[in-house]
């Protein structure tokens, strides 16, 4: 079965600066990623994987471009709807290096705040939510505040809050940095199933080697345009 | 919907309060400053409404006894009887001294009266010991904040004088506790000299004479008078300068508490300010302690107004606590302090309006914060 695109990028530009100063991030990136895909984002610090990340996370506007997230274009060398913050808040989920829970909202909350702020009613996020954290077997920490779990707890939590939403994407930035190496497999192996069940495409930012085998695609930013690397044995950062 | 506000508090709970009770503190002491103003009003009108008096006759060209030196002759109120419309008319003194006290002397006004004219000061409702005063020589009617009971012995000049009575409540328009003697006594202790000042005087050609010196004459005015028009009628034919209790109020109120009130009201106001910025610097720093949860909050998409709100609720909230603790401690610590504090509850609205104004100023620097708090901030560590 055809998988549906999550992401589609086509010819994006960004720029920092004019004139002399002109300083030139992104050319003509473009790349498609389908849902249930995991996707590693690599390159040496300073190549603009956060900027890459910020522009499809409709964070920061482009210079010139276009951005597709499933079948609604957002950015077509402007911000085709006005509020992207509606845009990251139905759409997009975010996993970052440490979990940044809300540290004065106990678990449950945590994960339904974006739900219930979209609208959806508190019965039913808190029902997604408990749902959520028993398939990431954390169900019974659901009233604990995040300063009662261990990190790799909450760093659960936060997979589950980024799933909360039901997003078309979500933008993972180094989930990994902060963890040794076997429990940094453990975690890409669990958005490698997260992905593929719950039928999201998740692009994570990464500087550690040892846990590409485990990606979908590898994309690495090259002379300022996104190349895909095959997964062959190879050291590729 | 979560309260964001709500969930804040009560994770950091014991902080707020601890931070509301600071500010409280603040606002406690704005309540007793305002306290101290209209305690110091009270403290005016006592004596005022106690002698009840429609006509304050003093020496010509003075403002009267609170706030001038004024000298008239005992008699004068003989010659005021007699004027058309007059009621009664009665001769008083009022003079400061120490009582002696072991510890400490007492510093107090003592008021001079006829004790068988038809204006007596002592007010039977602040009466809550003993009898006024009986005889016309060496007894005293003193308040208890003087710390003297019944049957106390005190030394004035060169007699010693019994107490015979105790009020309550009763100090002059200086906060000084007022204590009352008969007439003849308040003359002696105040116009006669000592035994060598009169020798002194004597060889100078000059009569110890003033005994019959009084500081004003106070008078009520018939039933159907106008009290302005018998008071004119006096200043033509007596050169004598009369004040209605009206205007004796104001001169209290306007010419001597006047710069107290500027005083206390500069103060109060500077202490306003002062509790404003520190609300405000409060807030700033509760919201850079959040700023990278707020950063994420939107990354993530929720609106400004969700995180706005949180702010601006959780300033009201402290402005409410600082103000609850700030009644209490002033209703706890008012009746400490020597003068008379008056806390009203208008007056507390009037802050609890002022504090809800200076939260909603105040929590302008945390929204700031907030609006111009960047999602970007959220990633990449």
């Amino acid at each position: 079965m055809q998988k549906e695109t999550a992401i589609k990028v086509e010819n994006l530009v960004k720029n920092f600066g004019k004139g002399d100063n002109l300083v030139k991030v992104i050319e003509n990136a473009s790349f498609e990623i389908k849902k249930g895909e995991l996707v590693a984002l690599i390159a040496p610090s300073g190549a603009g994987k956060t900027t890459l990340l910020m522009m499809i996370g409709c964070v920061q506007e482009p210079t010139s471009g276009e951005i597709w997230l499933g079948e609604d274009k957002v950015y077509d060398n402007r911000w085709t709807a006005k509020d992207t913050r509606k845009i990251r808040r139905e759409k997009i989920g975010f996993i970052f290096q440490a979990h940044y829970l809300i540290p004065f909202l106990n678990i449950i909350e945590n994960i339904t705040l974006l739900p219930q702020t979209n609208k959806v009613s508190e019965k039913a996020a808190k029902q997604k939510a408990m749902e959520l954290l028993e398939y990431l077997d954390i169900a019974d920490k659901a009233h604990a505040m995040p300063s009662q779990l261990s990190g790799g707890q909450n760093q659960r939590v936060a997979i589950a809050r980024a799933l909360a939403n039901n997003p078309q994407i979500i933008l993972a930035d180094e989930p990994t940095a902060a963890l040794d190496a076997q429990r940094s497999i453990s975690v890409i192996k669990m958005l490698k199933k997260i992905a593929e069940e719950q039928n999201v495409a998740i692009i994570t930012v990464t500087h550690d080697d040892r846990i590409l085998p485990y990606f979908d695609k590898i994309m690495k930013i090259e002379n300022r345009g996104i190349i895909f690397h095959t997964l062959d044995a190879e050291r590729i950062i | 919907m979560i309260d964001l506000a709500k969930r804040d508090i009560e994770h950091t709970l014991g902080k707020f309060l601890v931070t509301a009770m600071g500010v409280g503190m603040l606002l406690g002491i704005v309540l007793i400053m305002i306290g101290v103003y209209r305690g110091m009003m009270v403290d005016a009108e006592i004596l005022l409404d106690d002698i009840s008096a429609d006509l304050w006759i003093v020496q010509e060209d003075t403002l009267g006894p609170f706030a001038e030196s004024s000298r008239v002759y005992e008699d004068l109120k003989d010659i005021i009887y007699v004027m058309e419309g007059i009621e009664t008319s009665e001769a008083m003194t009022f003079q400061n001294i120490q009582l002696p006290r072991p510890e400490k002397p007492v510093r107090v006004v003592a008021v001079g009266y006829d004790i068988r004219g038809l204006i007596n000061p002592v007010n039977p409702k602040r009466l809550i010991e003993g009898r006024d005063i009986k005889n016309d020589h060496y007894e005293i009617v003193v308040t208890d904040k003087t710390g003297f009971k019944l049957d106390d012995k005190i030394k004035l000049g060169r007699n010693f004088y019994t107490v015979v009575g105790i009020t309550h409540s009763t100090v002059s328009n200086g906060g000084d506790p007022l204590v009352y003697i008969s007439l003849k006594d308040a003359q002696d202790l105040q116009f006669s000299y000592s035994n060598k000042e009169i020798q002194n005087n004597e060889a100078r050609g000059v009569k110890n004479s003033e005994t019959f010196v009084v500081n004003v004459i106070v008078a009520r005015v018939k039933t159907g008078y106008d009290v302005n028009d018998v008071a004119k009628e006096i200043r033509k034919w007596q050169h004598k300068s009369v004040y209605t209790a009206a205007q004796q109020k104001m001169i209290l109120t306007k010419n001597l508490i006047e710069k107290s009130a500027k005083q206390i009201g500069l103060f109060t106001a500077i202490l306003i300010v002062v509790s404003t910025i520190i609300i405000a610097l409060i807030i700033y720093t509760m919201t850079l302690e959040k700023m990278k949860e707020i950063s994420i909050m939107k990354l993530m998409g929720l609106p400004n107004l969700l995180i706005i709100s949180m702010i601006v609720k959780e300033t009201l909230l402290l402005g409410v606590f600082a103000f609850i603790f700030g009644n209490i401690f002033s209703h706890l610590t008012y009746d400490k302090f020597p003068k008379r504090i008056v806390l009203e509850i208008p007056d507390a609205w009037a802050l609890f309006g002022v504090v809800i104004i200076a939260s909603i100023l105040a929590s302008f620097v945390g929204v700031k914060k907030v609006i111009s708090a960047d999602p970007s901030a959220a990633i990449g560590g």
